[in-house]
């Protein structure tokens, strides 16, 4: 990959690091009597010296063992944490699907959510307008979303909110393993669309510990152990050395 | 759109500018929080909306009842030559609820935002705003309340013009130590108790219930009418009376002083708030 590449996104000597502070007092007067003992603050660093180059339109996959910093990964692309030290560049309007509903209000109706929402990723309330149909379509929840959002069903839940994240509009999206919720017919069509909106230019960050989907669906797979970046590259290629890591390890 | 992500923020000027077009940008998320307050506010509740007319108002009386009526305190004359106890604690109470619901708002936001805040990345201040927004809209529907009784007493004048501004300048105040007050709360949840304890103590030791004549100059060795003047909340209270209740017209120097007042606090608060936002967004 050259550097001049058209890149959708560029980290350059990313680390984090996260304080974990033992004990920490979680009210005012423990902090007091407590003031004197020591506090045991450790440094734990969840990614170190991440340098990754995501080419615009490329659907890339993230494998690897569960805390080795994938999902922190996804945390500092879209904005949630920041890292502690190095770069990180996005070009372009960026969706995460980090958690579905995340935003939902109980008492608010599937409509007054979809507002809410997609205020939430950015959208004004002209662009949700004429997205809201095509999402009731895509989610399939019918009448019910003019019921409020604490009737519905869990499936009905993730169905609406993947409906949001994936009709705003996003030139990079970001998926956090969320597709694994939700029957096999919903996710079918959340992986048909993702194909689909690939087929649309958009660049796609996908985690995954599903390494057939990985193989199926990406154009290149970036291996990350232990808070390292071991190996980006061919998917078939990469996936191969990663479970010939496991069962070495084994 | 292209953003660059570094773990230092720039100086203080790249700071102001990055705050208020990202401000820009979310501004219909602000504009969307402050609609879910509205509309969540009153959710399951028989009486709906009638709720936050008849908080405000049941006060109203009660501190009519007690010290209007069994402790017999005389008001001083309004603008129009009435006397009237309700009218003036109206006048100055209005004030004392638009403040207070900043600060205990903007402690519930902050909390109630945390868990989606951990999901999905939005600037915290959205929430502090858009809350903001709500709160402001209900006092907006309580200066109409004061508005009507002030009509059907026939104290009006033009004075009443400044009443919206005094208002939003007593809102930004309180804002603003609301959103300091908010980010400690996240970290310690005592802070929301020991913040009600110092409203309802403050509320007393400001000139709402009681006139300014009846403190004394001096009570155990203190300054007691100064101290209690000098306080930023009964500058507000005062103004407020003087455009509301006696029809006069403030000074510039006292608008400028209130508006100094607003500024600061609002601005020393969202600039704070901005400055932990990566932190609590870990925490929370």
């Amino acid at each position: 990959m050259s550097g001049a590449a058209d890149l959708a996104i560029r980290m350059q000597g990313v680390s984090k690091s996260y304080r974990l502070v033992r004990d920490r007092p979680m009210s005012v007067k423990e902090a007091v009597v407590r003031r004197s003992q020591r506090r045991l603050v450790e440094e734990f660093w969840a990614l170190q010296d991440i340098d990754l180059e995501v080419p615009r339109g490329s659907f890339v996959g993230l494998i690897g063992h569960n805390g080795s910093g994938k999902s922190t990964l996804l945390k500092l692309l879209s904005g949630i944490h920041r890292q502690t030290t190095g770069t990180i560049t996005v070009d372009g309007r960026l969706s995460a699907l980090l958690e579905l509903g995340a935003g939902f209000h109980p008492e608010l109706t599937g409509r007054e959510n979809i507002y809410l929402n997609g205020a939430i990723l950015g959208m004004s309330r002209r662009q949700m307008t004429g997205a809201v149909s095509e999402i009731v379509e895509f989610s399939g929840i019918g009448d019910f979303v003019d019921a409020p959002v604490r009737v519905y069903s869990s499936g009905m839940y993730v169905r609406l909110g993947f409906a949001i994240a994936v009709h705003v509009n996003p030139e990079i999206l970001l998926v956090d393993e969320v597709i694994a919720v939700g029957d096999e017919d919903f996710q079918r069509k959340c992986l048909d669309h993702m194909a689909e909106l690939r087929r649309q230019g958009v660049t796609i960050v996908l985690v995954s510990h599903d390494l057939d989907q990985v193989r199926d669906l990406c154009d290149r797979v970036a291996w990350i152990d232990r808070s390292l970046l071991v190996e980006v590259g061919d998917p078939d290629l990469v996936c191969d050395r990663y479970l010939a890591s496991i069962h070495g390890e084994g | 759109m292209r953003t660059v992500s570094e773990p230092q923020s720039g100086g203080p000027i790249s700071q102001v500018k990055r705050g208020l077009a990202l401000a820009r940008a979310y501004l219909p998320l602000t504009f969307n929080f402050a609609q879910r307050e509205l509309k969540v506010q009153h959710k399951r509740s028989a009486l709906g909306w009638a709720w936050s007319l008849l908080n405000p108002l049941s006060r109203v009386f009660v501190y009519s009842l007690v010290f209007g009526v069994i402790f017999r305190f005389q008001p001083p004359e309004g603008g129009s030559g009435q006397l009237n106890f309700a009218m003036y604690l109206f006048s100055g109470l209005i004030v004392w609820l638009l403040f207070e619901s900043m600060i205990r708002g903007a402690m519930q936001w902050l909390i109630s935002v945390g868990d989606l805040r951990r999901k999905v990345y939005f600037p915290l201040e959205t929430v502090a705003f858009g809350g903001a927004a709500a709160v402001g809209f209900q006092a907006f529907i309580e200066a109409l309340v004061l508005l009507a009784f002030m009509t059907a007493y026939g104290n009006v004048g033009w004075t009443l013009v400044l009443l919206p501004v005094v208002l939003l300048f007593a809102a930004m105040f309180g804002l603003g130590i609301g959103m300091v007050m908010a980010v400690f709360n996240t970290r310690y949840r005592d802070v929301e108790n020991l913040v009600v304890i110092l409203l309802s103590t403050t509320f007393f030791l400001v000139p709402i219930v009681y006139t300014e004549e009846i403190i004394p100059e001096k009570a155990y060795g203190l300054p007691a009418a100064d101290l209690i003047g000098a306080n930023p909340i009964s500058q507000f209270v005062g103004t407020a009376r003087d455009v509301v209740y006696f029809l006069e017209w403030p000074s510039v120097a006292r608008l400028a002083l209130l508006a100094s007042y607003a500024f600061g606090s609002l601005g020393f608060g969202w600039w704070f708030l901005n400055r932990r936002s990566m932190a609590l967004s870990e925490e929370m």
